[in-house]
């Protein structure tokens, strides 16, 4: 059963950057380091036996590859799309997720980026309204086109800003 | 200037708290200092007595901890008259509240009349015993955005009250508590019925005595410290509840509704009309046969994350047990012109009793011109309602499990708070649907 129609329109929506695949897979190397560490640690104590590093490795392999992949599915569902009064934005594959923003319900815009996020040329630009549960993030985003998405909003959203 | 309330004022004009309130701030903490002391200086009273024979060991230990409690006493009070002389507050020229306070770090607060969501007057037992209250004033903002005053003679407070909600209101009206007629007034009854009936006491209670006899038949006693906690909890969530909601009143009052209530400690809350974001009727399953609802209210900048889970409980709680017909009348007070009548309800499909195989049968949703609402919960259930110009954001989620069935579920973002309004498993085309036209119909709902 498709059903991905229901989390997209026919709207123009935009990808994020595939730099941000680049810099979420360095996180998962740079958590691999310590684990292969783990590995040759087992290998080298002689009490335990030599099958449970084996294990170890076999099972930090198998979770390395999936989030290699799932890494790559995932920054590529994220997608945004900015209508004439609000702001769509799409993301998750096991649990999917579709978030409409009206600009006059935003409250501030956020763009952050980390020090990997600033290695590869991506940025965070997060929309916030006076709900928590809100949580419209756009990651992966080129700094000028996130520089450009943030004034965007917040013009927009200054001209139709409802307060509280 | 506009004069604050009736009480003491310092050089510059500007009011201070009752001359009292250090020796009542040391009363209050008097049960934590006696325990501190006890704690410490109970050895040495024993040594104190080897010295002087002469006086009993009771006598002996009485004296040096009523003496050690009455010097600890003492400093408090010192230190509390130091924080004393340095609050002070005042309406400034622009119309704005200012709180000056801080012995060592000097620290004054601008707060903006236009800003405040509420203005409570509490009267804790201490405070009660002299007639001298808390007043509480709520802005809005995420954390630490309450302002306290500690304390002010019970009729002051309420001046200062009334005033500051004149101002925020930008009228002039004076009212007082006499002349605010009652619109609801829960009989003690009803509230102890109602928070015995509640679904949770009931399933604890009914554990009890399943344990009860559980243990019995197999190994005589032995579940009973069990049974004790199964038994005992419950029992003292409906104690603490009643005495907080004892005498629930509901006034009417220019500024939105004035709710009263507590044995102990007198409550004095308002609901300012306007403020209210989303609502949720709720319905345990025993309460259903007196056509009983609790409500809860969200409000913004009330409730958030950074007050304790107990107080977020009872400021954000409209109403705790009344009749739908009483709920609804003022429920309309605080939020008019939903007109839950006219909602042309939307189930979840057949399909969805294979997510939620009890809750299916509940699962609804529906729009009028002006509100959204939504259906849930089958034991205890919920009918969540929010306006269309409260609406922060909208979104559907779908989970894999959601996914397989083609369904996916609603939400209405709405500032935090107890009521989260959400339709849950509904078809994936009409939660799509939905969800572009809730979002239409927020840009036309224009501003709060």
């Amino acid at each position: 059963m498709n059903t991905d129609s229901a989390f997209y329109s026919n709207d123009d929506w935009i990808p994020v950057s595939e730099k941000l695949i680049s810099a979420r897979r360095l996180v998962v190397v740079l958590v691999a380091i310590p684990v292969i560490g783990i590995v040759i640690a087992l290998w080298l104590i002689p009490a335990v036996p030599s099958f449970i590093a084996w294990i170890v490795a076999a099972l930090g392999l198998v979770s390395f590859i999936w989030l290699w992949w799932l890494i790559g599915r995932r920054v590529r569902s994220y997608a945004y799309c900015e209508r004439e009064s609000d702001l769509l934005v799409t993301s998750g594959i096991l649990f999917r997720r579709l978030v409409i923003v009206p600009y006059g319900r935003m409250q501030l815009v956020d763009v952050t980026a980390g020090p990997i996020d600033r290695a590869f040329g991506v940025t965070t630009v997060q929309i916030h309204t006076a709900a928590a549960t809100t949580d419209a993030a756009i990651p992966g985003l080129v700094p000028e086109v996130a520089a450009a998405v943030r004034d965007r909003l917040a013009k927009r959203g200054e001209s139709r800003a409802a307060g509280l | 200037m506009i004069t604050l309330g009736s009480g003491l004022t310092d050089s510059q004009g500007h009011r201070k708290l009752s001359p009292v309130s250090p020796l009542l701030s040391a009363v209050s903490v008097l049960p934590a200092i006696i325990g501190f002391a006890l704690a410490i200086f109970l050895p040495s009273g024993f040594s104190f007595t080897q010295n002087f024979p002469a006086l009993r060991p009771f006598v002996a230990g009485v004296l040096v901890i009523g003496l050690a409690s009455l010097a600890l006493s003492i400093f408090v009070a010192l230190f509390q008259i130091l924080g004393w002389r340095a609050f002070s507050f005042w309406i400034d020229q622009d119309g704005d509240l200012r709180v000056r306070s801080g012995v060592l770090i000097r620290n004054e607060r601008r707060v903006q009349l236009s800003r405040i969501q509420a203005v409570d007057v509490v009267q804790p037992l201490v405070a009660r015993i002299f007639s001298m209250a808390v007043l509480v004033v709520e802005v809005a903002g995420q954390k630490d955005s309450r302002v306290t005053f500690r304390f002010l003679s019970l009729t002051d407070a309420t001046e200062i009250r009334q005033t500051l909600l004149n101002l925020a209101a930008g009228t002039q009206t004076e009212s007082t508590d006499t002349d605010s007629p009652v619109l609801f007034r829960l009989p003690s009854r009803d509230l102890a019925l109602g928070l015995l009936l509640r679904t949770s006491t009931v399933l604890l209670f009914t554990a009890t005595i399943a344990i009860l006899i559980f243990s019995y038949v197999i190994e005589g006693w032995a579940g009973i410290t069990f049974a004790l906690v199964t038994g005992g909890v419950p029992i003292l969530i409906v104690i603490v509840e009643f005495i907080t909601f004892y005498g629930f009143t509901v006034y009417d009052s220019p500024d939105g509704l004035r709710l009263r209530y507590g044995l102990l400690k007198t409550e004095n809350r308002t609901v300012p009309e306007g403020r209210v974001q989303a609502i949720d009727f709720i319905e345990p399953w025993l309460w259903r046969s007196h056509s009983w609802t609790r409500v809860a209210i969200n409000i913004a900048g009330v409730g958030s994350s950074s007050q304790g889970s107990s107080g977020k409980n009872k400021e954000t709680l409209l109403l705790p047990v009344a009749t739908r017909s009483v709920a609804d009348s003022i429920v309309a007070r605080v939020l008019p012109n939903i007109d839950i009548a006219e909602i042309d309800w939307k189930v979840a499909p057949n399909r969805a009793s294979k997510r939620s195989p009890i809750q299916w049968r509940n699962l609804a949703m529906g729009w009028s011109a002006n509100s959204f609402a939504a259906r849930r919960g089958r034991i205890t259930r919920h009918l969540m309602i929010i306006p269309h110009a409260r609406t922060q954001s909208v979104h559907i989620t779908q989970g894999p499990w959601e996914r397989a069935l083609n369904l996916a579920s609603l939400h209405v973002d709405t500032t935090p708070g107890p009521v989260s309004v959400v339709a849950l498993h509904l078809d994936v085309d009409e939660a799509r649907e939905a969800l572009y036209g809730q979002a239409g119909r927020v840009n036309q709902g224009g501003g709060i």
